[in-house]
């Protein structure tokens, strides 16, 4: 049996050494959010209609926040925004595999391109992708599923104050006393069920706990005053929880 | 195999006019009594139940003596949702009320772990309730579909383009529908190997869904 233990500091996000990209979706977002994160990235991506957001959110001075590429089948992008990023230099790649999502396409290309680059990197951030409609944010999961089989880096998504992070088999241990964190967090056994979580650190702790829809889901948990956050699981199970903007 | 849906348009008369019940989940009493401002004792809920730590204490002072029913229930285990939906359930007994949908509003954004927490309810609802249980925010709806044959009427203008179908709590080993833009055959639907979503439909005005495992359906509304 293989234990993995996993820690990042969100807190370094945007303010130290964590070095990390940045994916943009088609959802709105919190500029707050993504200014601490655009300048910070080693690689910046847009899938699809994330580039109409980017365009929109940067009005005004849209050439000083330029995406290293847009990817996606191109049937969400306004054709004005991708004549602009066109024209300003920014790589266009089309994709047009039906099966999987502009994100999990986005996040195959993004992973060339850091083995391409040679860059050392600690996560992939992804702005937006889990509110509107319902659908694409079952999308955003699914990719989290497939994001294991693309990139060895761990993968979360943000957007407005929720985080999300699918957490592999085995052993992870979260820091959360950054003071970036919400009051919430939960453990969603989405897409299967746990036959045993365990957790430490939180306010409603698992011990060998089934976790399955219909049975039991944690939502609406919270942290004791550890500061770190344990989990064992048996199966893929997301890990959900509040951040500050 | 049932047919519900026979029209959205009836659903929202429902909860504009012939709504039978209405009551509201915790901070729910919030939204209700925000959206109508200046008309609230217009828009009473029969009902107000949950662990009462969102629900502002100037709101609940505010049903309180209008009237409305206050019902705390503190366990847990359960979401707000799954408790309200529980009483729910008893007061439809009770008054011998005949039923075809229950129709939910809000659940489906802002904070996630809120969003899953509405999908566990239906999940819980089959045991709960036999009625339909619909959630709607904004441009979203879904509905849990139990193991069997489905069919849905889309057709009556009020459907927005897209659709899914989510193996949300468990792989469905074997999907089948007509219908839809890209239909399944005997399809494994599962998270990490294939999700619908980005859908849309064909012509036919009539959308069928066979599953062998519960699954959830997800589909646009026009505001």
């Amino acid at each position: 049996v293989c234990f993995a233990f996993t820690s990042f500091d969100f807190k370094l996000l945007g303010h130290g050494n964590l070095k990390f990209c940045l994916l943009i979706l088609n959802q709105p977002f919190d500029k707050g959010h993504f200014h601490c994160l655009w300048s910070k990235a080693a690689l910046r991506a847009c899938a699809d209609g994330g580039a109409n957001r980017l365009y929109h959110i940067t009005e005004g001075s849209q050439d000083s926040f330029l995406p290293d590429y847009i990817s996606g089948d191109f049937d969400s992008i306004q054709p004005e925004v991708k004549e602009y990023y066109k024209v300003k230099g920014c790589e266009l790649i089309e994709t047009m595999d039906q099966d999987l999502t502009d994100f999990t396409k986005c996040l195959q290309i993004l992973q060339e391109k850091i083995e391409k680059k040679g860059l050392q990197i600690d996560v992939i951030v992804t702005l937006g992708g889990l509110g509107g409609r319902f659908d694409q944010t079952m999308a955003s999961v699914e990719t989290l599923f497939h994001a294991t089989n693309i990139t060895p880096f761990p993968v979360i998504v943000i957007q407005e104050c929720s985080l999300i992070y699918l957490l592999q088999p085995g052993k992870h241990k979260l820091r959360v006393d950054t003071g970036l964190e919400g009051a919430w967090c939960g453990l969603i056994p989405i897409g299967n069920s746990c036959e045993s979580v365990t957790t430490t650190g939180l306010r409603w702790n698992l011990t060998n706990q089934l976790l399955k829809f219909g049975t039991l889901v944690s939502t609406s948990n919270t942290y004791d005053n550890s500061g770190i956050v344990t989990i064992e699981t048996d199966k893929p199970l997301l890990w959900t929880m509040a951040i500050k903007r």
